[in-house]
């Protein structure tokens, strides 16, 4: 197994509040790995500690063999972050914000060619406080690739986005995959992350509790003797409205 | 490209197309050049002097002439030491009580004739007594000249004095030079402190804090576009001065550069400052009012630093911008070099150091 996160004992304390409690997973190269929890569970803390933006009380993580205490910025150098409560400069261009974060990481980049990747390109000339909210992701996702990373960390991507352009996120999403980016993402929603990650781990009070493969948990349950009260249908409300409005973007 | 570099450069367009900015920075300043200098106080350097002839003797005459002849001509926009205006005793200490005359001196009806001393009376108003002293010395200069005259006595000492200037100084040649300082402290501290809580509260610079540059590259960064935009301001609010107001500049335009740059990073500090200590905008921006706007008005923008009351005289001494301002004004108008300022420099270089320190102190990036 090759193993492109190792977190081992990760804590995380603010005052008698233990935000992280003793974490350890491992990351495989090429996977989407999946942090669920409930709001103030720790998934942002324990993603930020792994960004090199916070420093653990306590425990170690490595990425790509580097450690993120010791090293913070080399770490930086060599992941790609989309932050939940992050902007950018409003008042560029969407190709100069985009080239911009390639100097900052000592690179020239072609804005235009990941500004296509993110399907921005008719926004290249736009401001940033122009777009709409899932643009807004789009473009920064359009920034974590800029230094072509060796893992990208997710927090919360489609939150606050309508159903059609969640699923173009997910689209974005699974094409990264399938160029061989390592993803670490945070969201609130199951069947997002029942439809997007290959292992999931399930955080509660700051501790991990769960951590398999989506199928496997659902089969563990199953197996526990649970079933649902009413069985779902072979269409949910969310098709209804997808196929009422079409999966087409309405942002633009 | 150096993060650096690239920063500078992204923030300077940034600066470009911030409306706002430019408004603060370039547009409202040249709006009081514009204004002010419309408005010509220039006539605050004449004194406005009336006088009553009781006595219209021959020698009275004479004094009258002497006077008429220091009078700003009419067909020539060079001001004149006085502006005469003969009248009636009681009509002319009328105007003065009105505040039209500063000075206003009564001839007595002995004038001359006896072979006496006589005394001459002037009257001045009490809150202009400055422009009431020259002009009192003007006539006293007069009626010595008279005295020594009918006395026969030669001239042993006499005072040469030339003019370096060919062209009165007027309100607007005052006026650039405070203005393009008072400019400068606008763009240093509210430039500053707006975009850095906005950055702050939005998350840009939570966002570049997650890149692998350091913090310095972000803050030099910002800190060279101010200083380039100081320049700027300096070499459009001269050369409007310049060329529609037809400021003089007597110094050397390098200087005017340099105290630009020293300025700036100042004022800059300062900024840095307030927008560590405050939160949000609702904070920042009276705090940076607070700063500022005394400053504006006691600094000597407008008008001389010694027009103030002593005890506030003392306080603004020391203000940053009564140093910026003394010292873009000794250049501008006195031709000084920066060697001849070496209070308004070491001033400025102490409260940079000051404001330095503290703004290492209470940055922060969330």
């Amino acid at each position: 197994m090759d193993s492109v996160i190792r977190a081992v004992g990760l804590t995380k304390r603010y005052g008698d509040l233990t935000a992280v409690d003793n974490v350890s997973f491992e990351v495989e190269r090429g996977e989407i790995f999946g942090l669920l929890g409930p709001n103030g569970a720790g998934k942002t803390t324990t993603v930020e500690i792994l960004e090199g933006m916070r420093s653990p009380n306590q425990g170690t993580a490595t990425i790509d063999g580097i450690d993120v205490t010791k090293d913070p910025r080399a770490v930086k150098a060599i992941i790609g972050v989309q932050l939940q409560s992050a902007a950018f400069f409003e008042n560029l261009f969407l190709l100069e914000i985009v080239a911009l974060f390639g100097h900052l990481y000592g690179r020239k980049v072609d804005a235009r060619e990941l500004l296509e990747t993110v399907e921005l390109i008719d926004k290249g000339k736009s401001r940033y406080k122009q777009l709409s909210g899932g643009q807004k992701q789009r473009l920064s996702i359009a920034t974590a690739l800029v230094n072509d990373p060796v893992v990208m960390f997710l927090d919360e991507p489609t939150t606050g986005l309508d159903p059609q352009a969640r699923r173009h996120m997910w689209d974005l999403i699974k094409r990264l995959r399938a160029n061989g980016k390592t993803i670490v993402m945070t969201t609130h929603y199951m069947e997002e992350a029942e439809e997007l990650c290959d292992r999931v781990a399930i955080i509660d009070r700051g501790a991990i509790i769960s951590l398999n493969t989506p199928d496997t948990l659902i089969d563990n349950l199953l197996d526990s003797g649970f079933r649902k009260e009413r069985v779902g249908r072979a269409a949910n409300l969310e098709d209804v409205f997808l196929s009422l409005t079409g999966k087409s973007l309405r942002e633009d | 490209m150096n993060p650096t570099i690239a920063l500078t450069i992204a923030s300077l367009k940034m600066y470009y197309r911030n409306r706002q900015a430019i408004f603060w920075t370039l547009v409202l300043p040249l709006m009081f050049i514009i204004i002010f200098g419309l408005l010509n106080f220039g006539a605050f350097s004449t004194i406005n002097m009336g006088l009553v002839d009781e006595a219209d003797t021959p020698a009275s005459e004479i004094l009258t002439e002497v006077l008429r002849g220091m009078e700003a001509s009419e067909d020539s926009d060079e001001n004149g030491v006085i502006k005469l205006t003969l009248g009636s005793r009681n009509s002319e200490l009328q105007f003065l009580e009105d505040g039209n005359r500063d000075i206003v001196v009564v001839i007595p009806p002995d004038f001359g004739e006896s072979s006496d001393s006589t005394t001459v009376h002037a009257f001045y108003a009490e809150d202009r007594f400055q422009q009431a002293e020259v002009g009192e010395s003007i006539v006293r200069g007069i009626l010595d000249e008279f005295t020594l005259r009918r006395a026969g006595v030669e001239r042993r000492f006499l005072v040469e004095s030339r003019a370096v200037e060919s062209k009165g100084l007027e309100y607007v040649d005052f006026l650039v030079p405070g203005i393009v300082s008072m400019a400068i402290m606008q763009m240093g501290i509210f430039s500053v402190v707006f975009s850095l809580i906005q950055y702050r509260q939005q998350g840009v610079l939570r966002r570049l804090s997650a890149t692998p540059i350091r913090p310095h590259n972000f803050l030099i960064g910002q800190v060279f576009t101010r200083l380039i935009v100081s320049v700027v301001q300096v070499a459009v609010l001269l050369g409007v001065g310049v060329l529609i107001f037809d400021v003089t500049v007597a110094g050397n335009f390098g200087y005017l550069f340099i105290l630009a740059v020293l300025g700036g990073a100042l004022f800059l500090a300062i900024g840095f400052v307030i927008s560590g200590f405050a939160k949000n905008e609702e904070v920042g921006a009276p705090l940076a009012n607070i700063i500022a706007l005394p400053m504006m008005f006691l600094s000597g923008v407008f008008f001389p630093t010694d027009t103030l009351p002593g005890f506030l005289e003392n306080i603004v001494q020391y203000l940053p911008l009564t140093f910026l301002a003394d010292a873009m004004r000794e250049v501008a108008i006195q031709g000084a070099g920066i060697t001849e300022i070496p209070w308004e420099i070491l001033g400025m270089v102490v409260w940079l150091a000051i404001a330095f320190l503290a703004a290492t102190r209470v940055f922060r990036w969330e």
